[in-house]
């Protein structure tokens, strides 16, 4: 028997909210993350995007890629451009519309962290996804702090790779009680439709934090984008998990056991790692997951 | 301010609280509060999210007000960019206030000036009344150019000191001032980009469509005064002269020194003096032929600063001479800098100023330094 | 078919001067227009290919066709699909050596797919056969098929599939060769064997048991009746086991004349105590048979049991039984009682040394002493060879194995003579009965095509499928496969193009068997099959290696909204190559490697 994606054909099928022709790498992991969350979103969503790979994907002046509302905004103010257009559809009465701001890792865990902070504190009503390919792909692939340690990028070249561990969002979002928290990933399309979906009847504000592979900046055959976002997550370096009330529930248990040996160099970003960094990658991802089974067993 | 915002019927209000602005933020925050105001306000974690956030809700149709202040306004220059490219009709009122380093709080017209370059329709006003009025007047001509309007007024001169105001009926505002019918705004009903990337090929035609539009308000906020005149009674003009008829000497300014001036500029006259007055109210788009017009009898202009920009000198002072360069090259402009960081400036530092000026047959290359300690 | 093309709906505008620009910055059109289809240097094609169970069997068995028949519940058309390439289920489903099961991709994941049960269920669901679907007429030429074994039946089946007239020549009184003489009851009943020969009755094929070739009829007439002759007579010459006593008589049998005697419903003669010797398949057979005959049985056999060709199932079904094995041991000779019966057999022990010509290690004779063994009977297993004094000195046997396949046109003084083909165990060098299926249709297969005039070699190579010798009759036929979409038949889809990920294990049916106490008490069969729902859950085991099953992952993975459902009603997907940017994530993520990426010059046909 397949484990087949439990995702209706449907849905798949039904209208195209994002068109091809978009500008896109091949083999590129945002696109098809856009695509599986206006799946779970439909029609009534507007986008919000800062700078990032999706403000080229979509397309150059006067087209556009997608079937639903995107309005371009300045690098560091996603959150709060959402906000603002969130107040102006309360105040106007408009509801059951979608407020989504579409971010990169640059634009969330680094230059936008303040307005995203400043959203979630004031658990304004919407949808921060931040795509993340780990690293400022846009620009030619420089380190971000959601780089993963021992990462090549053109600012931590060999011999001097990144060493800081990648930042953990999660734990800092879940700081500032916000309803909903998710991780997802591209290689889990079922999962990540289902938490798009989920966002549509939860107010106030809800975080996705979504592995996109990235062919170029990781290093790989743009074929292998999906095995290698999958193998992220069976190896445990990005662990699928919902905060649902500041309740932990993992959504997803690797089928297979995979050292972070396998997820590393099957990749050439990562091909530069020595053998200790590789160790203290293995360790802290193995705390990392121990402690969500435990969070996950005790219901919060 | 308050009082103007709510007549105005602003639905969107995002604000950061800098001092002297937070007496507007306070104010409108309890009037949202207690219902009086129908509409939101995002309290937001610094300027620069201010302003964007009412990038966000004027991008979705409604009606956005925010406020901020030297730090607060430099902190979103980024965005005021972006709202005007974006043609967005924001109007923010911006507290005049000095900015540092070399901390100061008080007024000051370096913040705004700084940002005069931004594309926004900027003015200066001189009173609490004429704050109010501008609010009013400045919706009615940003949406109906599309461009975003930012009102300025001097820090605790008239943020922090208590006017008599005439506060005109919200049935009137109504009708001067209907709800704003957005040609463009975001549809879930017709998706469109807005804002994407654009290259050289159509860039340069954005911006000339935004200079050109942005040039119309000339044209434009005179009518607009003269209505809100026939309704309301007070009377506004994009620039305004007072016994500049026959002035061998004009001063010009802006902010409250204008009121200071003023006086200045009666007992000047009461000594037989040929002094005038022109005050400047819209600094942006720079009205070429109105100034040009009040300022072309003159032989002395004197243009008081109350701002100093470092291996330059004056703005308004480099504002005028560009205006009158090549149109009338024989006036004398003279560059007084005065007041800077909130020194008071009096009528006798304004006589006093004049009478240097007047006695003189040459400008001076360098600005006059009034009140420096030397 | 015509499908829509999506890049007609874009369209491009230009502004030529600065009053066609709204005041806002805002999107007027889709980016339709950027086919981002010439970024690409490789395209992905849907295309079949062949699983590896269909490259292991020696018949090309659609074993993936009739499966997704069978799981979509059309039990008939799945029948009538696994009888293209091998037209004996009920048989094969019994008695196969399972080359199909051993390299099936899911043995990576959890065990092999049950792939023989299935075909014994499917086989026997339909036991009194239907008739063969539209039998062509005859177009005139004839066959002559001597020997009735696996080879001959295949042979007479595929010609008559393909028009001939067919006659099945017989020496025994009953027909279905080494499959009634050589492999018992108990695996195979005869009621099987002979529904399949009540069927080619019924499909017109004339059947003459009782027959000999060089007995009742002669080559020389039946080179003049016939235009085509196939010789399957099979290997029915047991070899000697070369010690001393051997020529003593009675109490020496060799193996295939016990087991045929046992079929004739005669009594063999077996003595208390029996001995074996050999490590095939016969003396299993034989070892196994004597047990159920009351005897106390002891295989020898001169290497190791992992050195044994009998199939282990068999070798551990023995076992269970109470069959007793020496290995490493070899016949030395033969002792006898005074009245002349047999008492004993005295062994030597051996050891392995180097491998032989045949690569598997030598025995050598242990310098030690040996055993006896307590025997009265001896049963000798250590070989078959062929018998061709029927030729009559037509043909020279020494030719014969090589021009079976060709054909052998031999000399005759007056008039025409058929030409001889043949196959089964005389010309292959793997005796199995899949094997001499695979051969008897290759057979009917030649003859047609020197009937046709074309030119053999070029048509089998057209046929051929996967990476051996197997063909497609219903390549040869013109037949279209169960998934109407492009096919190579020569890419051959192994463990490592799969993607196990997206398989779930689970655990194989198993089938019980009788207890082994019960079991000896008969010659009756004792395994039954699947029920229906064990069937259709083994059959859901199937991964469809190779074979597109819309799963959806294509579709679900696409990043560019390339791949695009058929109408309703149609099986499969397209790609919409206008925008496709050859990136390779539905090859990659495709479990099962139904889709090939091929240079982009390539020309697509039309199901592309």
């Amino acid at each position: 028997m397949q484990r087949k994606f439990d995702i209706s054909r449907d849905i798949m099928t039904k209208e195209d909210l994002v068109q091809p022709g978009m500008l896109s790498c091949q083999g590129c992991g945002a696109s098809l993350a856009m695509k599986l969350a206006l799946k779970g979103l439909g029609r009534r969503t507007v986008v919000v995007i800062p700078a990032c790979c999706w403000s080229i994907i979509i397309g150059v002046y006067p087209y556009s890629c997608l079937n639903v509302p995107a309005v371009h905004v300045p690098f560091e103010s996603a959150a709060v451009v959402a906000s603002g257009i969130r107040a102006a559809y309360e105040i106007s009465g408009l509801e059951d519309v979608v407020v989504m701001a579409w971010a990169g890792d640059g634009g969330t865990f680094d230059i936008g962290f303040q307005a995203l902070s400043g959203a979630a504190e004031r658990n304004d009503d919407i949808l921060y996804v931040c795509y993340d390919n780990e690293a400022y792909m846009n620009t030619g692939i420089q380190r971000s702090s959601a780089t993963p340690m021992g990462a090549w990028t053109t600012t931590t070249p060999a011999g001097s790779l990144k060493e800081e561990p990648k930042k953990d969002l999660e734990k800092i979002m879940l700081a500032h009680s916000i309803p909903y928290i998710a991780t997802g990933s591209v290689a889990f399309p079922d999962d990540l439709v289902r938490k798009f979906e989920k966002t549509r009847t939860i107010k106030g504000t809800k975080f996705i934090h979504l592995l996109s592979p990235c062919p170029p900046g990781w290093r790989i055959d743009s074929s292998e984008s999906i095995k290698v976002t999958r193998m992220a997550t069976e190896a445990k370096i990005f662990p699928i998990y919902e905060i649902v009330e500041g309740r932990y529930k993992i959504n997803i248990y690797p089928g297979r056991d995979l050292t972070v040996n396998d997820y590393l160099f099957s990749q050439g970003r990562f091909s530069k790692m020595d053998e200790s960094t590789v160790e203290a990658v293995q360790k802290s991802a193995d705390k990392k997951w121990a402690e969500l089974v435990g969070f996950s067993c005790e219901g919060g | 301010m308050a009082e103007a915002v709510k007549l105005c019927r602003v639905r969107v209000i995002s604000a950061y609280p800098i001092t002297p602005q937070t007496t507007i933020v306070e104010k409108l925050s309890e009037m949202c509060a207690g219902g009086e105001l129908d509409g939101k306000f995002i309290k937001v974690e610094s300027e620069h999210s201010a302003m964007a956030a009412v990038v966000g809700s004027a991008s979705a149709g409604v009606r956005s007000f925010t406020a901020t202040s030297s730090q607060g306004l430099l902190l979103m220059h980024e965005v005021l960019h972006w709202a005007a490219g974006a043609r967005l009709p924001i109007v923010m009122a911006n507290v005049n206030r000095a900015v540092g380093a070399g901390w100061n709080i008080w007024a000051d017209q370096t913040d705004s000036f700084s940002q005069r370059d931004t594309g926004w329709i900027q003015f200066y006003c001189e009173s609490n009344q004429e704050v109010l009025d501008s609010v009013i007047m400045s919706y009615r001509l940003a949406e109906k150019l599309s461009l975003p309007v930012m009102l300025t007024y001097d820090a605790f001169f008239l943020s922090h000191t208590s006017e008599i105001v005439e506060i005109p009926e919200q049935e009137k505002v109504d009708a001067f001032l209907p709800a704003w019918q957005p040609s463009v705004k975001i549809d879930i009903d017709d998706p469109r980009m807005f804002g994407g990337i654009v290259g050289p090929e159509y860039y340069y035609e954005g911006r000339y469509v935004m200079h050109i539009d942005s040039l119309k308000a000339l044209d434009l906020y005179p009518k607009i005064c003269s209505r809100y005149r026939d309704v309301f009674g007070r009377s506004y003009d994009i620039v305004e002269e007072y016994r500049c008829e026959d002035a061998e000497n004009i001063v010009v300014t802006l902010g409250t020194i204008t009121s200071v001036a003023r006086i200045t500029v009666d007992r000047l006259r009461e000594r037989g003096e040929s002094v005038g007055l022109m005050k400047v109210r819209m600094f942006r788009p720079v009205p070429v032929e109105r100034w040009r017009a009040v300022l072309a009898r003159a032989v002395r202009v004197i243009v008081i600063d109350r701002d100093l920009i470092a291996g330059a000198g004056g703005v308004l002072s480099m504002e005028v001479k560009a205006v009158l360069g090549g149109f009338k090259d024989d006036i004398m402009v003279f560059s007084a800098i005065a007041g800077l960081g909130g020194r008071d400036v009096t009528p006798q530092d304004v006589e006093g100023i004049v009478e240097y000026a007047r006695l003189r047959d040459v400008a001076d290359e360098t600005p006059i330094f009034w009140g420096l300690k030397q | 078919m015509k499908l829509p093309k999506r890049s007609l709906m874009a369209r491009q505008y230009a502004f030529n001067s600065w009053k066609d620009f709204s005041e806002r910055n805002i999107s007027i059109g889709t980016m339709l227009h950027n086919t981002t289809g010439t970024w690409r240097f490789v395209k992905p094609v849907y295309e079949d290919k062949i699983p590896a169970c269909q490259n292991a069997c020696p018949a090309g068995n659609d074993i993936e066709g009739w499966i997704r028949l069978l799981q979509k519940g059309e039990e008939e058309k799945a029948y009538w699909h696994l009888r293209r390439e091998q037209p004996f289920p009920s048989i094969l489903g019994r008695v196969c050596f399972k080359f199909c099961e051993n390299r099936c991709n899911r043995n990576i994941l959890d065990a092999t797919v049950g792939i023989k049960e299935l075909e014994r269920y499917v086989g026997d669901l339909f036991p009194q056969q239907t008739p063969y679907p539209h039998l062509p007429p005859y177009h005139g030429k004839s066959i002559a098929v001597v020997g009735s074994g696996p080879a001959g039946m295949s042979a007479a089946y595929y010609g008559r599939v393909l028009g001939f007239h067919v006659t099945i020549f017989e020496s025994l009184p009953f027909l279905g060769g080494v499959l009634r003489t050589g492999i018992p009851n108990y695996r195979l009943p005869r009621g099987i064997v002979d529904l399949q020969f009540q069927e080619f009755k019924d499909m017109g094929i004339e059947l003459r048991p009782e027959t000999g070739v060089g007995e009742k009829v002669f080559l020389k007439q039946l080179l003049r009746d016939y235009d085509y002759l196939f010789l399957a007579t099979g290997l029915h010459r047991s070899f000697d086991l070369k010690v001393k006593g051997e020529g003593f008589g009675p109490g020496i049998i060799s193996g295939l004349e016990m087991l045929g005697k046992i079929a004739g419903g005669e009594s063999p003669g077996l003595g208390r105590h029996v001995a074996v010797i050999g490590g095939g398949n016969t003396a299993i057979d034989a070892a196994r048979s004597a047990v159920r005959l009351g005897c106390h049985v002891t295989v020898i056999y001169r290497r190791g049991e992992t050195e044994m060709p009998a199939h282990a199932e068999e070798v551990e079904e023995a076992r269970q039984e109470g069959v007793e094995f020496r290995f490493l041991a070899a016949p030395e000779g033969i002792d006898c009682s005074r009245d002349g019966r047999i008492s004993g057999l005295r062994c030597s022990e051996m050891e392995l040394g180097e491998p032989d010509e045949s690569g598997r290690r030598r025995p050598l004779r242990k310098e030690c002493p040996g055993f006896e063994l307590k025997a009265e009977t001896i049963i000798k297993a250590v070989g078959e060879g062929p018998e061709f004094e029927y030729l009559g000195g037509l043909v020279n046997p020494d030719e014969l194995t090589a021009g079976l396949e060709k054909g052998l046109q031999p000399e005759l003084e007056d008039g025409d003579a058929g030409k001889i083909f043949g196959g089964g165990d005389i010309s292959g060098p793997d005796h199995t009965v899949v094997h001499a299926v695979a051969s008897g249709k290759r057979g009917a297969i030649a003859i047609d095509c020197d009937r046709r005039g074309v030119i053999l070699e070029d048509v089998l190579n057209h046929i051929r499928i996967g990476n051996g010798h197997a063909l497609s009759f219903s390549s040869y036929m013109g037949w279209k496969p169960v998934n109407r979409v492009r096919q190579d038949p020569h890419a051959v889809v192994d463990s490592k193009r799969m993607v196990y990920e997206y398989f779930e294990k689970a655990p194989q049916v198993t089938i019980e068997s009788l207890d082994p106490s019960v079991r000896i008490t008969s010659f009756e069969p004792y395994r039954s099959t699947y029920s229906s729902d064990e069937a259709f859950y083994e059959a859901s085991r199937c991964m469809h290696c190779g074979r597109c099953t819309e799963c959806d992952n294509c579709l679900i993975f696409c990043p560019d909204i390339s791949v695009l459902c058929r109408d309703e009603g149609e099986f499969g997907y397209y790609i919409d190559y206008d925008y496709c940017k050859g990136c390779g994530i539905c090859f990659a993520e495709c479990p099962r490697n139904a889709i090939s990426m091929v240079d982009e010059e390539e020309e697509m046909g039309e199901e592309d």
